[in-house]
């Protein structure tokens, strides 16, 4: 749609300069040529140039100017396109994307069919969640581009969102009987992503039948049997389910929802029949993990004890550090407890008297000293568990004696006073551990959150700073990474000590990083569409629906919830009257300001 | 805990950054997270316990540019302190190098570990078939070198079963720096 004001040719090349450079980011060159349009007296309020100098600015930084300049070129020419486009545009960078819409639905008034303003805008509805919208824009994009790939897709994608699965499905059958070219993943991926369409249809049976005609085409066979296991069960075909089941386990061992699947798909009715069918994959997978340990949670009883003596001892024998966690999850089992517990104390005598796992071995090689050692370390962690600090404390302190250079064994005395209530024990005993190897982050992380329990936030931050980028403040370059957990437990110290100005800075510092996460979707709106990963693009759309769910933004939010309510209940002084105020409550005030 | 391991998927990466911040001092932006799982959905893996923890995670792509000798990287590996010896870094690179040669067709999987993590260099050296192909210096923010190292995946191509002896790989340590 030609603009009220056209320039002359001349002005016209320059102009279309403008764009080329904003195109290529060479602000500095698109500025001189508008300068050269607006220097001549008769265009100096030519409202697209001036909105285009305007965008420009934008990019520079220069973000007042820049609304100045596309305000005052939009009042000079409302029924351009372009200036209401570049309107949008500049507050779509601030983030306004409502107030964007609102302009581009304005530049469309004056250019319908303006395929970079649709696209722009069907991005926004998008990411608003404006699914309405979106798939009327997509629509109006297929109508007007129906041989590129990405408007079959827009289009497609727009009423799967709706639910409206049957409409989907019809377009993108079409549209793969179309002579467009795929590669090989393209299409895999395309295929798999029609297929979880199918089923979320939830007609399995199509879906299995989508799945035997296109499984050549597909190369992600993991993918592949995961669904075929699934739809079999779903249909209740058993016996191939079960097949399936089995060949994931063989590329596999160590899943276990495969195990789950294939006890349902083998019909199982007792424990015992899980049992078997663990045992049987024991044999076949000897090094995998999963079966050995998964054993343990049907097993009862006199079989119970005979599995995990035999589990207790190969781990103790090779020094295992994670047994204890390994077991943990059987600790709702009191019976379970009670037959680890004797045979654990067992095992403490008899190696004690002479390095064996019990008597009846005495003709065995011996054991390892530290397998006497591993037992003490299994011991501590099993009565702290149990709530037992004393007795924990004795068994890590004769671990400590035995073997004083192990890691794992601070950190366990560490976590026992923390168990016990003892914060500032708790951190001394983490720190000695960071001192023994200080190249290891996972214990620096440790003894910063040790410290932190312990209010200690300069020794914390301080004790960061050896992984933070050199040169940068560590809890700078923490929140410039989204480290979350300390920045949250940073936010419980503040509010222990009554700082709440400073607590509540942090508890905002991790609700922007979700309001960060929240804009990443963009740029994958229309990257996902290029690349063909459907299903995972339709997996961070609904993730990205619920990401404030997630326990991190639940333990931030819970933390500035509580101290909002705690000066609500207990207001500061008005800082207007009180000279001698900190810092940090000066700052809880300038938030209250915001937030109320 | 029974440790599981599984494809990771979008629902995972802010688990799996949680578990990068804690274990290695090279660290990224969800975005560049995003990036991984929306581009090679496949190749990332994951190690959780019984309470849904990432307890060790392997974050992988495939080197763009390359098509006619594609190729994969390892961007980030790292297991908790807490779950040591239990071979699981092992199982995540098989478990994303399998995937890599049946999605992608990759011929060889390569990576970059500091000159002086020596325990990372013995799992990739004994447990994984890694050679060095070069050595890349001040690859670290820091100032350290890298070792580039490279695996063959050919024998991917042939059996399945991967799993390999050494259980006891001590340490499970890489990463690259944030693009």
């Amino acid at each position: 749609m030609p603009s009220s004001n056209p320039l002359p040719p001349k002005e016209n090349a320059l102009f279309k300069r403008i764009l080329k450079c904003y195109e290529h980011k060479q602000y500095k060159n698109g500025l001189k040529f508008a300068k050269q349009i607006l220097s001549n007296p008769k265009y100096c309020e030519h409202g697209e140039t001036l909105a285009m100098k305007g965008l420009t600015l934008n990019c520079l930084g220069r973000k007042e100017e820049a609304y100045e300049h596309v305000r005052r070129g939009l009042r000079n020419d409302l029924q351009s396109h372009v200036c209401w486009h570049v309107y949008g545009l500049l507050q779509r960078s601030d983030k306004k994307y409502d107030e964007a819409i609102k302009c581009y639905r304005n530049a469309l008034k004056w250019d319908k069919d303006n395929i970079q303003i649709l696209r722009d805008l069907s991005l926004l509805q998008i990411q608003m969640r404006d699914l309405e919208g979106y798939k009327d824009t997509r629509y109006h994009l297929f109508m007007l581009r129906p041989t590129q790939r990405a408007s079959w897709i827009g289009f497609a994608i727009s009423y799967h969102l709706l639910k409206d699965h049957e409409m989907a499905l019809k377009i993108l059958d079409t549209f793969r009987n179309s002579p467009m070219v795929f590669y090989d993943y393209d299409h895999s991926e395309l295929l798999l992503y029609q297929n979880m369409l199918i089923q979320e249809s939830g007609d399995s049976e199509q879906a299995l039948k989508h799945l035997d005609k296109n499984i050549d085409k597909i190369c992600d066979k993991i993918t592949v049997k995961e669904t075929y296991g699934k739809l079999r069960l779903e249909l209740a075909q058993y016996a191939e389910a079960s097949k399936v089941y089995e060949q994931l386990l063989h590329i596999n061992p160590e899943n276990k929802m495969y195990y789950m699947k294939l006890a349902e798909a083998e019909r199982h009715t007792t424990p015992e029949d899980t049992l078997a069918m663990l045992e049987h994959y024991e044999h076949e997978y000897p090094r995998a993990l999963a079966p050995k340990r998964l054993q343990l949670n049907y097993a009862t009883g006199d079989k119970f004890k005979q599995l995990v003596d035999r589990y207790l001892r190969k781990g103790l024998h090779k020094g295992v550090p994670p047994l204890f966690v390994d077991l943990r999850s059987l600790y709702k089992d009191q019976e379970k407890v009670n037959i680890i517990e004797s045979l654990v104390l067992g095992y403490k005598d008899a190696l004690k008297a002479h390095d064996h796992f019990s008597d009846e071995d005495k003709d065995k090689p011996r054991e390892p000293a530290s397998a006497l050692l591993w037992t003490y370390y299994f011991l501590a962690q099993h009565y702290d568990y149990l709530g037992l600090t004393q007795k924990a404390l004795d068994e890590i302190d004769v671990a400590i004696y035995h073997t004083p250079t192990l890691i794992e064994l601070f950190v366990t005395k560490g976590r026992i006073y923390k168990h016990g209530g003892d914060v500032q024990e708790a951190y001394k005993w983490l720190d000695e551990a960071q001192g023994l190897d200080t190249a290891d982050r996972y214990i620096n992380s440790k003894c910063a959150k040790y410290m932190l329990r312990a209010n200690l936030i300069k020794e914390a931050e301080e004790t960061c700073s050896k992984f933070t980028r050199e040169g940068v403040q560590a809890m700078e370059n923490l929140n410039e990474m989204q480290c979350m957990w300390i920045q949250t437990e940073a936010a419980y110290a503040y509010k222990r000590l009554g700082k709440y100005g400073e607590a509540l800075k942090k508890c905002h510092e991790v609700d922007r990083h979700f309001s960060e996460i929240i804009e990443d979707q963009f740029d994958f709106h229309t990257y996902c569409m290029r690349k063909m990963t459907l299903r995972s693009y339709v997996g961070l759309l609904r993730l990205e629906d619920v990401l404030r769910s997630h326990p991190f933004y639940f333990k931030a939010a819970k933390c500035a919830i509580e101290v909002y309510i705690r000066l609500h209940d207990h207001p500061l002084p008005d800082p207007t009257q009180t000279q001698e105020i900190d810092t940090g409550e000066l700052l809880t005030l300038c938030l209250l300001l915001n937030l109320y | 805990m029974s440790i599981n391991i599984r494809c990771a998927n979008p629902n995972d990466l802010l688990n799996i950054q949680h578990c990068n911040l804690q274990c290695l001092p090279e660290n990224y932006q969800m975005k560049y997270y995003l990036y991984h799982a929306l581009s090679w959905p496949q190749l990332s893996y994951v190690a959780e316990d019984e309470r849904n923890q990432i307890v060790g995670y392997v974050l992988a792509k495939m080197e763009e540019d390359c098509e006619d000798n594609p190729h994969g990287h390892i961007t980030s590996l790292a297991v908790k302190r807490s779950h040591r010896r239990l071979g699981i870094a092992q199982k995540l690179m098989n478990q994303a190098s399998r995937a890599m040669v049946e999605c992608f067709k990759a011929k060889y999987v390569s990576l970059h570990v500091r000159r002086s993590n020596r325990a990372a260099l013995n799992l990739y050296t004994n447990s994984l078939d890694f050679e060095v192909s070069e050595i890349e210096p001040k690859y670290y923010a820091d100032g350290e070198d890298a070792y580039a190292m490279k695996r063959d995946l050919k024998s991917f191509k042939e059996e399945k079963d991967t799993s390999s002896d050494n259980c006891y790989s001590n340490i499970t340590i890489k990463n690259d720096e944030c693009c």
